[in-house]
């Protein structure tokens, strides 16, 4: 049996006098994929926020790999991905200066980047499939890339735990895919995720449980049916299995 | 080599040169990461309080650039926690810190009994009135801001970047957004005898924004950023001492300039760059043999990507360029 990485219990989190979650209970075991799921509204975002320690617990508690969140000071095992389309500042950055800033936990101030530290970005980057744009300004990327670039931002902490926050919002099919593919390679070497989505789209293959929100109450927790090409898309691409293997060793 | 000279044999422009040294190194430097952070403004409203500042120092006889060292890290403190917890809209509390920064500023200097030309000075900058005890303390403050900013650059700039994602990680991210608040603070009281406090932001600002026109970094922004600070600095003042004005105003108009005049040359540099990441991508300008990037599919009739017979095969228009298919994998066409 997994441990645990995130345990809710009886969580209550309320934003400016309005309560968003009611009681929720709620765990992801090591190694899972878990996707949070329901209506604009239903409290799904607020739920990450708060295990990610951006928003304060009115009551209940949160334990992280297996201690409270008031005493956790191990951050850097977790990657947080917020919901965002764009990634940019007032003034340009390059892919590598943004993605950098995903390995602060691991350095000291003042103390410049180790072999380590610059591997891990390098190898982040890649894994997003971004390695010939390294040097590129982050505003001169599409959309789905820019988001990509905020994936290897948590990566290159080389967290145990990756929680994103809707990252397929705002992106066409083809962008979906190519952030299924990165994630895979991320869950294939025995991380934990934690997903909140709109939609499934081209992610539903990885997902291994579906925790439903309504109305701040927890209305599924469970497997989800996994429909036969994903639903609701249009799926004009018929997939051949062990044809072609991408650049970063997954089937596509 | 006579006029460098002759500037040099005069102890108060030695100093005037120096304090303007460091001011254009200091202000964009603090300045980057406010453009970053959206804050460009931030210099500007910490200048207004800062002349509250000034005038304490006026009417009570203590160093006007100690008092503003205070009170312009109180009003920026004061400003990083109204973004940070303000319940009312930040932008009406922030406006009215600086009506009342300015204000206070006359009233008090009024009350010191201190004539407008007194305030100008500290307005505007004058670069005959750095005393060697100023200079210590410009030099001490802007040292300790420059290596605050280069020191703390990943961290300072992650913040600047995402602060949300920066406090996910861990980071004490409110104590460094005050930092950089209180870094500003410090800057304007240094900047406030070159170029003055009404365009101290100016030279926090403007830099900046030159540089961004030519490069595509976060790192060599801040870098090519100090340059464009330095040069307009100096000359600034060098000008300002023959013209006999007020060196702020000179040097915030030589620093327009250059960025008015790096307008076309970044929009050359752009342009040289997108032909450049044509040339090594398109294989139709390569001629290169470019697998397509993890295919997900097999095209055929059915794919609903519209084929295009082209002599000896079948291509796939995709996403506005054609897929031929090459053995088990396709080549961009």
């Amino acid at each position: 049996m997994n441990a645990p990485v995130v345990e809710a219990r009886h969580l209550t989190v309320e934003l400016g006098e309005r309560p968003v979650l009611h009681e929720v209970d709620f765990h992801v075991n090591e190694g899972e994929v878990v996707t949070l799921l329901g209506a604009n509204g239903s409290g799904k975002s607020t739920l990450v926020r708060a295990v990610a320690g951006l928003v304060p617990v009115t009551s209940g508690e949160i334990t992280l790999f297996g201690q409270p969140q008031r005493s956790f000071r191990a951050w850097k095992r977790i990657g947080y991905v917020p919901q965002r389309l764009t990634a940019t500042g007032g003034v340009p950055a390059t892919v590598r200066e943004v993605v950098s800033s995903g390995r602060l936990a691991h350095r000291r101030p003042f103390l410049p980047a180790s072999r380590a530290d610059r591997d891990a970005v390098e190898w982040a980057i890649d894994l997003v499939g971004l390695s010939d744009r390294i040097n590129d300004g982050i505003q001169t990327l599409s959309g789905g890339q820019q988001q990509r670039v905020l994936i290897a931002r948590a990566a290159a902490g080389t967290p145990d735990l990756l929680v994103l926050d809707e990252p397929n919002a705002g992106l066409d099919w083809r962008s979906q895919e190519a952030f299924a593919r990165s994630l895979r390679t991320f869950v294939a070497s025995g991380r934990t995720v934690l997903v909140v989505l709109h939609d499934m789209g081209p992610l539903a293959p990885l997902v291994d449980r579906g925790v439903v929100l309504d109305a701040g109450r927890v209305t599924h927790d469970g497997p989800l049916p996994v429909p036969a090409g994903a639903a609701g898309m249009p799926d004009d691409h018929r997939h051949t299995t062990g044809e072609q293997t991408g650049p970063f060793g997954w089937i596509s | 080599m006579n006029i460098v000279t002759e500037l040099l044999s005069y102890d108060f422009m030695r100093r005037a040169l120096i304090a303007a040294l460091l001011t254009g190194l200091a202000a964009p430097a603090v300045g980057a990461y406010l453009v970053h952070r959206r804050l460009a403004l931030m210099g500007d409203g910490i200048g207004h309080v800062a002349l509250t500042g000034v005038a304490v120092g006026l009417l009570t006889g203590w160093a006007p650039v100690w008092t503003a060292v205070v009170v312009a890290i109180a009003g920026s403190i004061t400003i990083e926690l109204v973004r940070a917890y303000g319940k009312a809209s930040a932008d009406v509390a922030l406006a009215m810190l600086f009506y009342g920064g300015i204000a206070g500023g006359v009233l008090l200097t009024g009350l010191a009994g201190s004539t407008a030309a007194t305030l100008n000075t500290y307005l505007f900058g004058s670069i005959t009135t750095v005393s060697p005890a100023d200079l210590w303390v410009i030099g001490i403050l802007a040292a300790v801001v420059a290596a605050l900013a280069v020191g703390l650059a990943p961290q300072l700039f992650a913040i600047c970047q995402d602060e949300e994602f920066a406090r996910a990680t861990g980071m004490p991210a409110r104590l460094y957004s005050i930092l950089i608040a209180v870094m500003a603070a410090v800057t304007v009281a240094v900047a406030m005898r070159t170029v003055g406090l009404l365009l101290v932001s100016a030279l926090m600002v403007v830099p900046v924004a030159t540089a961004m026109q030519l490069t595509r970094g976060f790192r060599t922004t801040f870098l090519l950023a100090l340059t464009l600070g330095v040069v307009p600095s100096l000359s600034g003042v060098v000008f300002a001492f023959h013209v006999d004005v007020a060196p702020g105003a000179s040097i915030v108009v030589l620093a327009l300039a250059g960025f008015v005049l790096s307008w076309p040359l970044g929009t050359l540099v752009r342009r040289m760059r997108a032909r450049e990441d044509v040339a090594g991508e398109d294989p139709r300008i390569t001629g290169e043999h470019i697998p397509t990037e993890d295919h997900p599919h097999e095209h055929d009739d059915e794919c609903g990507h519209p084929a295009v017979v082209h002599g000896d095969h079948t291509d796939y228009l995709h996403d506005g360029h054609l897929h031929a298919p090459h053995g088990r994998h396709y080549d961009e066409h």
